[in-house]
């Protein structure tokens, strides 16, 4: 299965992944995640009995009672941000 | 018999008035200030000292006071404090405050806890060795030239170090275990949903499991009992919880079925081999059978711990991009761009080499081939530790294949700082519980670490034999180093 992992890949996932990657890096990024991904593709010599699995302790999805309840002040959720601008998060207009 | 230190042993001191809540905070703050061991990354010198106050006027008014009223502990600084700077030891987050408590911390509060500070760990606890960590590694305190183990190092360098009496670690493939191995202290990971998640920043939401990590046993069932509680807020929270571990510390475990997997001893050092076997003869002199067992699935769980974890990870990290919270690149050209360049400057290398790795198992053409296929395979090892429960009551293993690592001796090639994962990450894959103990010392001074594994919910069994063990053997394995607070 592993497939010789590319300089585009990198590129690609990282676009995926929204990360920034500078080029003096691709090679050796290319070279650890082949090397990670050989190990990860032990898993597929194995046999699998069953297919269907879900999760570890049979939890099912449960949503909750669509009630509105009581938040967080929105001025104490801003102050992480700068404290926003009127109520909202900010980031700088780049066009300007 | 060691017990000074202890939780038990400190809330003696504390009701009989032989120290206040107030001088006991102060020894602590003070071996902090002193200690080299860089296990706290932030310490709340102040609003320790004001709760100190405040139970020491408690327990001066007559009141009653808890088991674990007054006594100074510590957080991973995964664990959301109100007020708090919370980083995960992560540039990303440096100067994040969250706005609200985790449970844990929120139900210790209300036992009155005193909160030290924040434990160094990895980035986001991805690391084994807690040098991913943006503030560098905590030092264990047997040998200062060797990691304390990780992921949550600082709290395990801590406890080992006296400059805490007990803390909170969280364990995603073995974070809680093996630095306690490494560090000769008790870790517990709890069966996945005893302990609420909430307000802990999420790594790999369905292995992530909050844990106490202690000098002895006795004091990780009294944290134990303490924290594990149904919690409406994390919708993976278990609802039939029953926390009373402590009340069957002392059972007989005569006529217990214990497991050995044979897949632990493979490539195991020669001494830690032999401790283990010294372990399995105490327990034969306590009265339990001993029975050598396969369990061949094991040789699947690493790949497909570190598949998925790397997949949940890639997806609970999409959240930091520079708006809401934490590190914002200066200078960009547009929003993709300054989301990619926050990205790239606030998190360390580790990270995103999980966070790429987990994008592509998740990518389209690699989707079946390893992350669906490794969710199925996680499904065959929940099976295959079910039969052994079938048949075994608990089982017994070694926590790690080492000692604790010299610095700098795993970190530079990823796949082999990955093995040393090897014998912790099962029982995540699994959901299931499982402790780590001190069982001896290595030839090179180092302490070695046992695990016990349950089935779901056995906490309450594992303790018991873990108590038993510590107190068959009179906590001989409980080497207290010489540094930090001397009570």
């Amino acid at each position: 299965m592993v497939n010789m992992i590319k300089r585009e890949d990198i590129l690609n996932i990282a676009g995926l992944s929204k990360l920034f990657v500078e080029e003096n890096e691709l090679d050796n990024l290319a070279k650890e995640m082949e090397n990670i991904v050989k190990f990860a593709d032990e898993i597929n010599n194995a046999e699998i009995s069953s297919d269907e699995f879900d999760n570890i302790n049979g939890l099912c999805n449960v949503l909750r009672e669509d009630i509105a309840k009581e938040s967080f002040d929105r001025e104490l959720i801003l102050k992480n941000a700068d404290g926003g601008k009127n109520g909202f998060f900010q980031i700088k207009n780049y066009n300007q | 018999m060691q017990s000074d230190g202890t939780i038990t042993y400190i809330h003696n001191l504390l009701i009989t008035k032989k120290i206040s809540c107030y001088e006991l905070t102060q020894k602590y703050l003070d071996e902090i200030k002193k200690s080299k061991l860089n296990a706290y990354v932030n310490v709340c010198e102040e609003s320790a000292i004001k709760s100190a106050k405040e139970i020491d006027k408690k327990i001066a008014s007559g009141k009653e006071i808890s088991l674990l009223e007054g006594i100074p502990m510590l957080l991973k600084d995964n664990m959301s404090t109100n007020g708090i700077e919370t980083t995960c030891c992560s540039n990303i987050l440096k100067g994040y405050v969250p706005i609200y408590d985790a449970t844990v911390w929120e139900l210790l509060k209300q036992q009155g806890a005193v909160l030290l500070g924040k434990g160094n760990m990895d980035e986001f606890a991805m690391g084994s060795t807690c040098e991913t960590s943006c503030f560098g590694g905590a030092k264990n305190p047997h040998d200062i030239s060797c990691v304390a183990g990780g992921s949550s190092g600082g709290v395990a360098a801590a406890v080992a170090g006296n400059i805490a009496v007990y803390g909170l670690g969280s364990d995603t493939g073995g974070s809680i275990r093996q630095p306690a191995a490494f560090c000769g202290i008790v870790g517990l990971k709890p069966t996945y949903g005893a302990v609420s998640r909430y307000g802990i920043i999420a790594y790999a939401s369905s292995f992530d499991q909050v844990g106490p990590m202690t000098h002895t046993v006795q004091d990780a069932s009294i944290v134990f009992d303490a924290i594990s509680k149904y919690d409406p807020k994390d919708s993976t929270s278990c609802k039939n919880i029953t926390c009373d571990t402590f009340c069957k510390l002392n059972n007989s475990i005569s006529g217990m079925k214990i497991g050995i997997p044979k897949e632990y001893f493979e490539g195991i050092d020669s001494e830690i081999q032999k401790s283990i076997n010294q372990a399995i003869e105490v327990y034969k002199s306590l009265g339990a059978q001993i029975e050598y067992f396969n369990l061949p699935e094991l040789k699947y769980a690493l790949p497909v711990y570190y598949i998925l974890v790397c997949a949940e990870a890639s997806s609970n990290l999409g959240r930091y991009d520079g708006i809401r919270y934490g590190y914002k690149a200066e200078n960009y050209t547009d929003i993709n761009d300054m989301i990619c360049k926050t990205r790239a400057k606030g998190f360390g290398k580790e990270v995103k080499r999980r966070i790429l790795l987990g994008t592509y198992v998740l990518s389209a053409g690699y989707y079946d081939a390893y992350y669906k296929k490794a969710q199925n395979l996680r499904g065959e090892i929940v099976r295959a530790f079910k039969r052994a429960f079938g048949k075994f009551d608990i089982l017994l293993a070694p926590t790690a294949a080492s000692t604790a690592f010299k610095f700098g001796m795993t970190s530079s090639n990823p796949v082999e700082m990955y093995l040393t994962d090897i014998y912790t990450v099962p029982v995540n894959t699994a959901g299931i519980p499982a402790i780590s103990l001190p069982c001896g010392f290595h030839s090179n001074g180092l302490p070695i670490g046992m695990q016990l594994i349950g089935d779901n919910f056995s906490e309450a069994k594992l303790l018991n034999a873990a108590n038993m063990y510590e107190m068959k053997t009179e906590r001989q394995f409980l080497h207290k180093t010489d540094m930090g607070v001397k009570i």
